[in-house]
């Protein structure tokens, strides 16, 4: 790909009273532009995502109404990376030299609700009706049979998301400012065996924004540009076990985390010892152990040693998560993707101040993945 | 575990709930349904257990009708 990011932009993860989810993306819209030393008439292309805001293309109203091509699209948790996506195609294609991606989000509080009718996701009413419509059913199950199939520990969980807040605890804009004692992790309300109620990421409000353009101009812009190596989206096979499902073959295959790494690594021509810094979905902190794995980090099962060692600690040999992630920043589901993207352009930049990775990290990945079985993977790079 | 009663659209009585399990349950016709199971205490439900279907009422509807369900139950075999 030859893409190139030049600006970012965050809304702050958290709850925000009163501020529309328009607004917040708007706020990371401009705050992208600014740090790219543009202006919105400068933008030959846009593209944003939202899963409550039907029309986040209205933000125009408050940037500008340019006349320019302006692409919604939801992708569930993957949102943000196809949001980046998209407008790397649309530049590749030649509609214009510089875009924006914006993600945006508000959700309410509690767990994610499949709403009034799950004909819109394309499942019966019964299967709501009866309790098991429930994404941290899917997320508990999983991550039990994983346990099982690979002798992950408890401990590995709870240390897990000990790491998730000890990293919001040093990020300016986490929304979980505060770190956690072990026991308070291991010994909190069970939510659904065997996760409890600190291996949870909750529903949050924010938004995100990257400016980019075609690589060849990006000096034009900037001095210090992060390339777009590759960005790849993937959607479920028959057979991989995903959330919401009534029921599933006995056919295993690989989660589209495992086919967008493998097609992001090809693109960018490296291979997952080269990364530097990774961001990865960590819905719960089953997820970030299964991905750790799935990205081709480590192999089933090496989790228990790698995070007793603290090697995904910020310091570690492969720093993950290093803003605390979902866990520590919550999910407005169109800005999480695009919140990854911005956390490891502020590493490979220089900028993390207090929860920098050190040694001058080089090559940066992300990772989103959700309902229902979509996931999208990004290398950037210095 | 479903430990805390499930949101819209649950027909069931989140006043008088019950924690309740569930899993995927493999059926020998090569498919794996999932399902409420009957067990909710977790240290009883094991990976590979034989279940077998049951019948559940989990819940009532305006008119005092009972609301049923299939459901799996561990076999004790």
């Amino acid at each position: 790909m030859d893409i190139a990011i030049i600006g970012i932009g965050l809304y702050p993860f958290g709850r925000h009273e009163g501020v529309s989810a328009i607004e917040m993306g708007v706020g990371a819209a401009n705050t992208a532009l600014k740090d790219a030393g543009l202006q919105w008439t400068d933008m030959h292309l846009a593209c944003a995502g939202s899963l409550e805001v039907l029309q986040p293309d209205t933000m125009n109203k408050h940037l500008g109404l340019t006349g320019i091509p302006f692409t919604t699209l939801y992708n569930g948790c993957a949102t943000g990376g196809n949001l980046m996506l998209t407008t790397a195609n649309a530049l590749a294609a030649g509609v214009g030299d510089v875009g924006i991606a914006i993600g945006l989000d508000k959700h309410p509080r509690g767990a994610f609700s499949v709403g009034d009718t799950l004909e819109s996701i394309g499942l019966g009413q019964w299967y709501g009706e009866t309790g098991l419509a429930l994404n941290p059913q899917f997320f508990a199950m999983k991550t039990q049979r994983y346990m099982h199939d690979h002798g992950i520990t408890e401990e590995t969980l709870h240390r897990t998301a000990q790491k998730a807040f000890q990293n919001g605890s040093v990020t300016e804009t986490a929304w979980r400012r505060k770190a956690l004692d072990y026991d308070e992790i291991a010994n909190a309300p069970m939510v659904c065996d065997p996760l409890r109620k600190y291996h949870f990421c909750n529903p949050s409000e924010g938004a995100a924004a990257v400016v980019m353009c075609r690589a060849d101009v990006a000096k034009r812009y900037t001095s210090n540009p992060i390339y777009l190596r590759a960005d790849v989206f993937k959607t479920q096979t028959y057979g991989s076990f995903e959330t919401l499902s009534p029921a599933t073959p006995v056919r295993d295959a690989p989660s589209p985390v495992v086919r967008a790494s493998a097609a992001a690594y090809e693109m960018a021509g490296i291979g997952p010892e080269d990364v530097d810094v990774a961001q990865v979905q960590d819905t719960e902190v089953g997820h970030e152990i299964m991905h750790m794995a799935e990205n081709g980090f480590c192999k089933d099962g090496e989790q228990n040693a790698w995070i007793a060692e603290g090697a995904t600690k910020i310091g570690g040999r492969l720093p993950i998560n290093t803003d605390g992630g979902l866990l520590a920043n919550g999910e407005p589901i169109g800005a999480s993707g695009i919140r990854q993207v911005y956390e490891v352009c502020l590493q490979l930049r220089g900028d993390a101040g207090t929860h920098q990775v050190p040694n001058n990290p080089k090559v940066g990945y992300t990772q989103v993945y959700g309902f229902p079985g979509v996931s999208c993977v990004t290398v950037l790079s210095t | 575990m479903q430990n805390f009663p499930p949101p819209h659209p649950y027909l069931g009585d989140a006043r008088s709930f019950v924690p309740f399990g569930v899993g995927y349950i493999e059926l020998a016709e090569g498919v794996r349904v999932e399902s409420r199971l009957t067990e909710n205490d977790a240290g009883r439900l094991k990976i590979g257990m034989q279940m077998e279907l049951v019948i559940e009422t989990f819940g009532r509807d305006a008119d005092g009708n009972d609301v049923v369900t299939f459901a799996f139950k561990p076999t004790g075999k």
